[in-house]
């Protein structure tokens, strides 16, 4: 049985995916399970280039269990507040998320700090709203750290000089415009960005915003399809991520020889002579052998960016 | 433009985001018996920002964007509350917490990294 090299790494990757279902906390984990066994036969039975929709959807029903406490020296309040419990999409930003949690805690924070701006911080390091949520999970929760992730809210002593204030969903909204403008002059010069009218922006912007994927597929699909007559994208837009920042790079998704480049491929060329370097992303581990233009395609967050932190 | 008021909330944000606090000096100093690296970048107005005398700089490669925008606007002597933006070929804004080492790899050209700045937004 012949298996194409997509094939292969779609299948490991879906292996893995399993895995990260099966570690969420969430009451439709049997259900996915069985849908991502049941993808898996289908492609096992078809031995074909699938349409892989199916990866696509389960990435971006991605969702972490978050317990947000607030800060015992900010509780004004006689009473202590109830811990607020959320399930939040790997792929959303924080700003978009936490209207609930920042209503639940208000009216036990003292008055003057009420109109204050809401930061949230874990194990002692504050959260950077501009990274997807998912980035900083993969940033910041360690292998023994279990579910839900315990983050501490504050109101007040806002670290200016780690964190960005996030005053507005707008300013979020500008930022992953700005993102995704970036990747498309990756992957397509920039034209296919260009192009778009207003109200695709709009639509891309709502969908992830709503978590509608129908939505914000039927745009993104024009972003992540490879241009005219080509196969492969310019060059693989990606964040790598260490050392308290990220590193960009120009990575072409195939060699000048017309082969395929790997994960394994794109890590060298940014640590070269570092061999052992592994990432993560979506809370796996993506295999060395994956294709880059099929990471690409299947595993970018709504930014088009694929986010891979160095482990 | 059907939908002005969403450009100009978007604008506003975009606003807000150019001109947010930053950290300004470096952030790395872990390794001081390593040289920095250093690349050249252009500064060049558009719209209708004021022209700066001296166009090419050299900057240590671990600046961040947000330094960058600070820079332009004290040597133009702009207001604190006056807006700057940078634009990378002329498409996309990046990101304040972007280090320059990053732009500088991936758009650099003929060993420059080419910034327009203007002082309202200009490209998206």
């Amino acid at each position: 049985m012949y298996y194409s090299p997509t094939y292969v790494s779609c299948h490991a990757v879906c292996l893995r995916l399993l895995h990260l279902t099966d570690f969420i906390v969430n009451n439709k984990t049997t259900t996915k399970t069985f849908k991502l066994r049941h993808f898996f036969q289908l492609k096992k039975s078809s031995n074909e280039m699938a349409n892989d929709r199916e990866i696509l959807r389960e990435i971006w029903e991605g969702k972490l269990p978050v317990c947000f406490r607030l800060d015992k020296d900010e509780v004004a309040d006689f009473r202590e507040p109830d811990p607020f419990y959320l399930m939040v999409p790997r792929l959303s930003y924080f700003p978009l998320v936490i209207d609930k949690v920042r209503k639940h805690f208000l009216k036990f924070v003292a008055n003057e700090k009420a109109e204050q701006e809401m930061w949230l911080e874990y194990n002692g390091q504050p959260l950077k709203w501009q990274y997807p949520i998912g980035v900083l999970s993969d940033l910041l929760l360690g292998p023994d750290d279990l579910l839900p992730w315990n983050i501490t809210v504050h109101f007040s002593k806002f670290p200016e000089s780690e964190v960005y204030r996030f005053d507005s969903k707008e300013m979020v909204e500008s930022y992953f415009m700005a993102c995704l403008k970036e990747a498309d002059v990756l992957k397509h010069r920039g034209q296919i960005a260009s192009s778009m009218q207003k109200k695709d922006h709009n639509q891309l912007w709502l969908g992830l915003q709503n978590e509608k994927f129908d939505q914000f597929w039927a745009v993104n699909r024009k972003l992540m399809e490879a241009s005219g007559d080509q196969d492969y994208f310019k060059y693989i837009p990606f964040r790598c991520y260490i050392d308290d920042g990220y590193r960009q790079k120009l990575v072409k998704p195939i060699s000048d020889d017309n082969h395929k480049k790997t994960l394994q491929d794109l890590l060298e060329e940014l640590f070269p002579g570092n061999k052992n370097i592994k990432v993560k992303t979506h809370g796996m581990i993506p295999p060395m052998e994956t294709p880059l233009q099929w990471l690409s395609e299947h595993l970018s967050y709504p930014d088009n960016f694929l986010h891979l932190c160095v482990v | 433009m059907s939908e002005e008021t969403q450009e100009t909330v978007v604008q506003e944000a975009t606003d807000s985001l150019q001109s947010m606090n930053i950290r300004t000096e470096p952030v790395d100093s872990s390794d001081p018996e390593h040289t920095k690296q250093k690349v050249d970048i252009l500064l060049k107005p558009t719209g209708n920002a004021p022209i700066m005398k001296k166009k090419k700089w050299t900057v240590d490669s671990d600046k961040k964007i947000g330094w960058i925008i600070e820079f332009v606007k004290k040597y133009l002597k702009l207001e604190p509350n006056e807006k700057l933006f940078l634009y990378v070929n002329q498409t996309f804004a990046p990101s304040p917490d972007q280090v320059v080492k990053n732009l500088y790899d991936c758009y650099s050209t003929e060993g420059k990294l080419v910034l327009h700045y203007c002082k309202t937004q200009a490209w998206g």
